[in-house]
């Protein structure tokens, strides 16, 4: 009887890890990866402090891309993560000396914000989501810039939050913990919630789900307030981590870095498959690429970005190739 | 009897799909020269295949093909076709609209006005201007294909499908040939004023070309062509030539549905009328309108009854349906449900919670194809399913989830490995079945039905029919649309007859039954 039992929770749980493998490509990549570095360069790859810097990254790489992740589901996208990310940060210190160390929950409150507006502006106004989440990044990296040089200050940094850059737990960086949290809300809405299953709905097939009854607008601006919300949360793990202070200078491949991570995860940017879950599978796989490549003997840093660009080209198209089969989480 | 020469004529042509379905069984058809013929019969009996055999797309396993009398083989790809002067208009492959009217005429055709690897413009527009002058088609080059009406944009279809097997087989000119246009049910998306000019378009053109006018709108056909060919499962069932001998609609209609014995149907599935006695109104609809679509609807529905909503295809009788659910909107209309007034312009959502459900056969629009059995059946039902209900992050209660979905899988005996299959690897009748299976647990009102068994075979059907009929003893009342009259018997207690946008007639069961039997 007992015997019995256990061979079939072995089957399910044999199962289950097939199913997981079949439907997340992206595990192969991060097992593959981590294999070859090894091999190539063990002693600089597997030391304590490469490692607690891959941790490091992935946090900054998943907060940034598991919000808009949410949008991209619905086969609209999302860039707007860069401008929530640093003015929000701004926001954070210009009403520091107001509120105090609440002022850190400004960060959520400002990305569902400006989901809210992305969201209404989006299905009220018809425009393509691209080009709106575009400009509202530019706009407020701009007005970002602009706080900096009319306040006079180099970096806008909030010392008091040093407290926060001290890990708990020996060896894992604190944004690493900060991020698990927004982590495991994500995960939670997508799979556990009527929100999620609506979001995914809309994107698999939006006809059916306004004959299933969806409020499809709605839900398409709750999708854009998900997003706001999940990386104005994330954004905090990225502000501990700069030491306590937001960027304050646009760079275009921070932005890049969100979206690739998303799409090596295996969301397809059509919508409605894959999920949060892939996307900090994706975040693994960018974070591995170029840390791997950082490490290895006579690759040059300064070409660093040139190379990172072309494989992610290479890794797109292969994703979008296997997503074209049946691979559904 | 023929008086004219055959220029194409198909004998004996069959054609079988995965071992199996027999789509073609040995049918003969006769072009003539300068005719319109016209193909007719139900979805699924062999018009389209026949179609694509002419025109290269299938290969026949048996038959044999003459042109002028000479013995050739079936043409194995589209240009073959071209080349003996066949070509087809889809019905759904369409225009692309932000073309210019000369742009879209040349499509895939401009390496024949290239030279150097320029476009000669001018060449280009003295032979599209040529075409245009020898079909009447009135309309400057130069238009954006989107700022035409539907019909011209059809026209002009057309004028290119001829120019382009002029292009095959000569330089563009009027040529020997004598071109076979086949048009894939062309009046689909047309209202009723452009379906009149179209064919008076096609009329006036015939004495150039020959047309095959694939159809099941009888009207049309028997308005618009010389000859007609009924097919019914894979054979010609009858041959009218028009110039000849009389036929009537009633007739015509018979041979394409076939003999049924419309009581044995009745009685097999009905076990008496829902009586209107004693029952509320759920459902009033007064002076319903949609310009160019339907006038002046109006009805009332009661509780637990069925009324279909009936008429050739075009007559308004789908529009209505979508409108009712709000998936379009009419210009005008009064609806109340339950006594409570809904809106025009109301999103199906909120019709939802009044108690209004659509279930259509298209699963392709309905399902979550990607999605598990079990998300399908419980997307309606989440308030069914909700552990905690805050408003916008309702917690789902899997278990519930769990219990629901299998609880309609086992009551319809959908067949699936589990409720964790996803919908894309079950069967077409099963795929309906999780469609209309989501409505069984919600239990609305009123369930509108579109086609609600197109597409599946005859046990499938029986199963839906069965799960409509139980939801009906239950007290829902329905609303049916569907191109099978005996999908009526079977389902309505009271059937409005709708032609070109307005309620006809309004018969009973019985009363349906005996004009169609008669």
């Amino acid at each position: 009887m007992s015997r019995e039992f256990s061979l079939q929770q072995t089957k399910f749980v044999l199962g289950y890890a097939r199913r997981l493998v079949r439907g997340n490509p992206a595990l192969w990549a991060i097992i593959g990866l981590m294999l070859i570095f090894s091999a190539i360069v063990p002693d600089k790859f597997l030391s304590t402090s490469n490692l607690i810097a891959i941790l490091r990254n992935f946090a900054v790489t998943s907060m940034l891309a598991v919000g808009p992740t949410f949008v991209i589901l619905l086969g609209s996208i999302d860039l707007s993560y860069m401008g929530i990310w640093m003015f929000g940060g701004a926001l954070v210190w210009l009403a520091y000396p107001y509120l105090g160390l609440f002022s850190i929950f400004l960060y959520p409150i400002f990305g569902l914000l400006v989901g809210l507006f992305n969201g209404i502006v989006y299905v009220k106004a018809k425009i393509p989501s691209f080009i709106l989440t575009l400009a509202m990044t530019a706009v407020l990296a701009f007005l970002t810039t602009y706080v900096r040089n009319i306040s006079g200050v180099l970096t806008l940094t909030v010392p008091a939050y040093d407290f926060l850059r001290v890990s708990p737990v020996p060896y894992i960086p604190s944004p690493f913990l900060l991020a698990i949290p927004t982590i495991v809300l994500a995960i939670f809405v997508m799979f556990f919630t009527k929100l999620g299953t609506y979001i995914s709905a809309i994107g698999s097939n939006e006809e059916g789900a306004k004959l299933a009854g969806i409020n499809v607008a709605r839900y398409k601006i709750l999708a854009f307030m998900t997003s706001g919300f999940f990386v104005g949360l994330g954004s905090i793990a990225i502000f501990v981590h700069l030491g306590n202070q937001t960027r304050v200078d646009f760079d275009p491949s921070e932005l890049i870095r969100g979206l690739a991570a998303i799409v090596l995860g295996g969301t397809p940017l059509a919508g409605g498959l894959g999920g949060p879950h892939r996307t900090l599978l994706g975040a693994m796989v960018y974070v591995l690429i170029f840390n791997g490549l950082f490490l290895l003997p006579g690759v040059d840093p300064n070409h660093l970005k040139l190379y990172i660009g072309t494989l992610l080209l290479g890794a797109v198209i292969i994703a979008s190739k296997a997503l074209k089969g049946a691979l559904i989480a | 009897m023929e008086s004219k020469s055959a220029l194409l004529e198909a004998r004996n042509v069959s054609k079988t799909f995965d071992n199996t379905v027999k789509a073609l069984d040995g049918v003969n058809i006769v072009v003539h020269e300068n005719e319109i013929l016209s193909v007719v019969g139900e979805n699924g009996a062999g018009k389209s295949t026949l179609m694509k055999i002419l025109v290269g797309v299938h290969q026949p396993e048996k038959g044999e093909l003459y042109y002028n009398g000479q013995k050739i083989r079936f043409p194995k790809n589209p240009l073959e076709a071209l080349k003996l002067g066949i070509s087809i208009v889809y019905q759904e492959r369409g225009v692309i609209p932000h073309l210019k009217v000369y742009q879209f005429l040349l499509l895939g055709l401009e390496e024949k006005f290239t030279r150097f690897g320029r476009l000669q413009l001018k060449k280009i527009f003295d032979v599209s201007k040529s075409v245009f002058e020898e079909l009447g088609i009135n309309v400057s080059l130069n238009t954006f294909m989107y700022e035409l009406p539907l019909s011209t944009q059809k026209m002009i279809e057309i004028a290119r499908s001829i120019l382009s097997i002029r292009l095959t087989v000569g330089n563009g000119g009027p040529s020997d040939i004598t071109p076979i246009i086949i048009l894939d049910e062309p009046t689909a998306p047309l209202s009723l004023e452009e379906r009149n000019g179209l064919f008076h378009y096609i009329q006036n053109i015939k004495k150039n070309n020959s047309f095959i006018f694939v159809s099941h709108i009888i009207p049309e056909v028997m308005r618009f062509s010389d000859r007609i060919y009924v097919l019914r499962d894979g054979k010609v069932v009858a041959h009218h030539d028009l110039s000849s001998a009389e036929v009537t609609e009633d007739l015509l209609f018979r041979e394409i549905v076939g003999r049924v014995s419309y009581y044995d149907l009745y009685s097999k599935y009905r076990y008496g009328v829902a009586e209107r006695e004693g029952k509320g109104v759920i459902l009033s609809v007064k002076k319903m309108s949609k310009k160019g679509y339907f006038q002046d609807i109006s009805f009332d529905l009661y509780e637990g009854e069925c009324i279909g909503l009936f008429g050739p295809s075009g007559c308004g009788k789908s529009e209505v349906a979508k409108s009712l659910f709000g998936v379009i909107h009419s210009d005008h209309e009064e609806i109340y449900v339950g006594g409570s007034k809904i809106k025009p312009k109301t999103a199906p959502y909120v019709r939802i919670k009044k108690g209004v459900g659509y279930f259509s056969g298209d699963t392709g629009k309905e399902l979550f194809i990607h999605w598990p059995v079990y998300k399908n059946l419980s997307i309606v039902n989440f308030e069914k399913i909700i552990k905690k209900a805050i408003k916008l992050v309702s917690i789902i209660n899997f278990k519930a989830e769990k219990e629901l979905s299998e609880k309609i899988v086992k009551k319809l005996r959908i067949r699936t490995p589990s409720v964790q299959a996803e919908c894309h690897s079950l069967s077409g009748g099963n795929k309906q079945k999780v469609s209309v299976g989501k409505w069984l647990e919600k239990s609305p009102r009123i369930l509108i039905l579109e086609d609600p068994t197109i597409g599946i075979d005859v046990g499938a059907r029986e199963d839906i029919y069965e799960v409509l009929l139980e939801m009906k003893r239950n007290g829902i009342s329905m609303i049916l649309v569907s191109d099978d009259p005996k999908e009526y018997v079977i389902l309505c207690d009271k059937i409005i007859m709708m032609s070109e946008g307005r309620i006809q007639k309004v018969y009973s069961n019985e009363e349906f039954r005996k004009v169609m039997e008669a």
